[in-house]
């Protein structure tokens, strides 16, 4: 009740000024997003860009050091437990692997949020994990081990889990790597289907161009660290910075080299 | 929150309103197996949902059944888009028997 | 010149030394903190779960139960019968020589309940435990099932650590009782053969030797053990990164230190408790 009342006013998620450092290097650097109710953002960048390492901050699996991330106007950095317990709930997560829980079929999986976080009838509970198995195409493989499942139907499974307590914010981490291109296409159409359905709010993080044009509604470009660009799909493909044009046809960039840096870069401390 | 029970031409009408979600559905599902097993017809009338969760669903879901291996009537009333979004997503539409309105529920209901 | 470039990379490799064993003592320090944190942790969900409707599952106890302590009951076992018989042998020719070879029924009870009896219990679930515990949350916090559990709300602390205490802390006092039986009567059955006594004999002597604090100190080491095993394994668990090969180490580390704090800390007990 309280979820939609405070979804409805201002964004889902802001992140303002987040740096994030491990050891000496700045992974993020003064990052700052907006998710907006409903719509699908897609945060895109290749390898080493720090796309995971924001996710990690927006799921709160880290603090940050400096700048704040807020989730439903909350400032993570200051909840208690018990206010963590509550906004977990609204949060369902699609980790990369799946991250199945791989004692438990993929039944007992699915039902794990609910039975940990709700006094429902049994019964209930076992209709509502088969409902959400039906909406990912899983019908009758609850009983399977999540070892016995392809990697397709591990990322449809855990999706299942993902929206299980109906979340009001649903996060992917890479949805289509290791998929096949049609596997993949039908993981965009669902999860768009589940946009539709639930109205939730959507962030991705991806490296796939294909899949981020055929879902997003907007595509944050993560580079180095840095927010390269925000905008619609169009917006992006039409950019005629010349940094986003190179990682959309992802040529590496020519890096102008600056001797004295560079040797010493290579001769740091070599003795 | 308690859901209104109506006794109508036979039928046990149930209106659900407002918010149906984790903290109420229980309620409901109460209420409407209370109403089967009382060996009643039941209608429920969703068009008063602003939002109906999975938990909401899945007591429709239980009622149905037990109504179907019971030989008894279970319909559902005035779903609202927000309603029928949630039934479309995992192809309940298809599954339950749906009514535009009370009225035409209490004609072909049963 | 020479003389002073010599002193400088003496110099520095010296504070190379000293800059190493002092991250190493940091970073032990760390892991006795995070240690001291678990086990805090686990405590507080085990006694205030109920209250806080994040209760730590029967089921998972039970299970953990029967992995860590009905599972091991035949190795540990078969190592207390036959350290008992051992020490018998030992012990007859060894005090035989002084003509003391009467007095071997006490030494062995004597040393089994207050020593090796918690010892074989600790070190075969340290061994056998130590390393599955490690492995298992090992390998969920490299699948990322860990990071699942948090986003899900629910602490890994309570899901996973809390039930193995429980379960170390009600299996490990059985077994060392089981371990102490098993030591005196493998200790039996070949004093009873060499020293042409009675079973009763044996028997009557071996409890004569024994005190009930001794029995108390024994149970208390088990406790102690247990909670030494369960924090090593959990923590090199949950500090796993760097995929199979991480993970395998991960599990070797947490059987090497669980074994080494287990006698360390034996070696501690008996030094302040045996004066």
């Amino acid at each position: 009740m309280s979820a939609c009342v405070e979804s409805a006013v201002g964004p889902v998620i802001e992140v303002e000024d987040l740096v994030a450092c491990y050891g000496n290097q700045r992974i993020l650097d003064r990052v700052s997003l907006t998710v907006r109710q409903g719509e699908i953002m897609v945060i895109m960048g290749g390898s080493g860009s720090g796309k995971s390492t924001l996710l990690r901050y927006l799921l709160g699996l880290r603090r940050p050091d400096s700048g704040a991330v807020r989730i439903f106007g909350k400032d993570i950095a200051r909840l208690s437990s018990a206010e963590w317990r509550e906004l977990r709930k609204k949060m369902g997560v699609s980790f990369q692997g799946g991250a199945l829980f791989s004692s438990m079929t993929v039944g007992d999986n699915v039902c794990m949020p609910l039975r940990e976080h709700t006094r429902l009838d049994e019964k209930t509970i076992r209709i509502m994990s088969r409902m959400k198995l039906e909406v990912v195409n899983l019908a009758g493989f609850e009983h399977l081990m999540p070892a016995q499942l392809s990697g397709g139907m591990i990322k449809r499974a855990a999706l299942a889990r993902a929206i299980v307590m109906d979340p009001s914010v649903l996060f992917f981490d890479e949805p289509s790597a290791g998929l096949d291109p049609v596997v993949a296409a039908d993981l965009d159409r669902l999860i768009l289907r589940i946009r539709d359905a639930l109205r939730v709010s959507i962030v991705v993080v991806t490296h796939e161009l294909e899949s981020a044009f055929a879902i997003a509604d907007r595509i944050a470009l993560l580079d180095h660290g840095r927010i390269l660009m925000v905008g619609s799909v169009d917006e992006v493909q039409r950019s005629d910075n010349q940094r986003v044009r190179n990682l959309l046809t992802r040529t590496s960039e020519e890096q102008v080299v600056d001797v004295e840096e560079y040797l010493c870069r290579l001769t740091e401390g070599v003795e | 929150m308690a859901f209104p029970v109506e006794d109508k031409h036979g039928f046990s009408v149930i209106t659900l309103k407002g918010e149906v979600d984790l903290k109420n559905s229980p309620d409901a599902r109460k209420v409407i197996l209370n109403n089967l097993k009382k060996r009643r017809h039941v209608l429920v009338d969703l068009s008063g949902v602003e939002y109906i969760d999975s938990s909401g669903v899945a007591s429709l879901v239980e009622g149905l059944q037990y109504a179907r291996s019971n030989d008894l009537g279970f319909s559902l009333v005035g779903v609202s888009e927000a309603a029928m979004n949630v039934l479309r997503l995992a192809r309940l539409d298809q599954v339950f028997r749906i009514y535009a309105s009370l009225e035409d529920g209490l004609h072909g209901g049963g | 010149m020479a003389c002073t470039v010599a002193a400088n990379v003496h110099a520095t490799s010296l504070r190379r030394v000293t800059e190493a064993v002092g991250r190493r003592f940091v970073a032990g320090v760390e892991d006795f903190g995070y240690g001291a944190a678990l086990l805090v942790e686990s405590l507080v969900w085990i006694v205030l779960g109920r209250w806080l409707n994040q209760r730590v599952r029967l089921h998972a106890i039970v299970e953990e139960m029967m992995s860590i302590g009905v599972r091991a009951i035949p190795v540990v076992a078969v190592l207390a019968f036959a350290n008992g018989a051992m020490m018998a042998m030992q012990g007859i020719y060894t005090l035989r020589e002084f003509g003391a070879e009467s007095r071997v029924v006490a030494g062995i009870a004597m040393s089994v309940v207050r020593e090796f009896g918690v010892l074989i219990a600790g070190i075969v679930v340290a061994a056998r435990s130590g390393s599955a515990i490690a492995a298992r949350i090992g390998t969920m916090q490299i699948s990322q099932e860990i990071d699942a559990l948090r986003v899900m709300g629910i602490s890994p602390v309570r899901y996973l650590v809390a039930p193995i205490l429980v379960a170390m802390l009600i299996m490990m006092p059985l077994l060392t009782v089981l371990s102490n039986s098993l030591a005196i009567l493998g200790g039996g059955a070949f004093s009873v053969m060499e020293l042409h006594i009675s079973p009763d004999t044996y028997l009557e002597r071996a409890l004569a030797a024994l005190a009930i604090q001794d029995l108390v100190q024994s149970l208390v080491k088990s406790l102690v053990f247990g909670v030494l095993v369960t924090l090593v394994a959990t923590s090199n668990g949950f500090s796993a990164a760097g995929g199979a090969e991480g993970l395998g180490r991960a599990t070797t580390r947490s059987v090497v230190l669980s074994i080494s704090a287990i006698v360390v800390a034996d070696m501690i007990f008996t030094f302040f408790l045996s004066r």
